[in-house]
């Protein structure tokens, strides 16, 4: 019994580091392609883009008004289904950073 | 490595003002669940209360009245 514990200790203590350096060799060049894309795609408006997306939202609401909406490919509305439906996660995120806990509210 | 794309300031737009009504909403939601969860909690340690106290004296007579028989 304490043979078999002394061995697994033994193990832990040879496999442990081996299995991080394989986590950090995994992880280092896709966080570097994350951080690559993320700078440029995941950042907030900067102040000179929120009268252009203001603009752009009248147009959609006005697109909408036209009945420009028929007019859309299959491909197209999927496009703009996928994109309406990420950012609504956003809002869960918002929600969950709102709330404090990952799963329900922790009352 | 494929450049990035130029994102639209309208989705950019949206996706923050989206994280933060989110963040909003949860925290009202939270403050509005918190007083509720705590008054049913405190209503059901009560009748917890109520009940066993109940319990206990329905015990107490059942040994009397087994006493009495056996006697």
């Amino acid at each position: 019994m304490a043979q078999a514990a002394q061995r697994l200790i033994q193990r832990v203590a040879t496999k442990g580091p081996q299995l991080a350096s394989a986590a950090v060799t995994y992880s280092r060049p896709r966080l570097a392609t994350f951080w690559h894309y993320a700078r440029v795609e995941l950042v907030p408006p900067t102040p000179a883009e929120i009268p252009k997306a203001i603009d752009s939202m009248k147009a959609m609401v006005k697109s909408f008004q036209s009945g420009h909406l028929a007019q859309l490919t299959v491909k197209e509305a999927l496009r703009n289904g996928l994109v309406a439906t990420e950012v609504l996660m956003w809002f869960y995120i918002g929600e969950i950073i709102g709330r404090g806990s990952l799963i329900g509210y922790n009352v | 490595m494929v450049p990035p794309v130029q994102v639209s300031p309208l989705i950019k737009f949206t996706r923050y003002s989206a994280l933060l009504i989110g963040m909003l909403y949860g925290k009202k939601r939270y403050d509005y669940l918190k007083p509720v969860a705590e008054e049913e909690r405190r209503i059901e340690g009560e009748e917890k209360k109520k009940r066993e106290e109940l319990e206990r004296i329905a015990k107490e007579l059942a040994e009397a009245s087994e006493e009495s028989i056996l006697k």
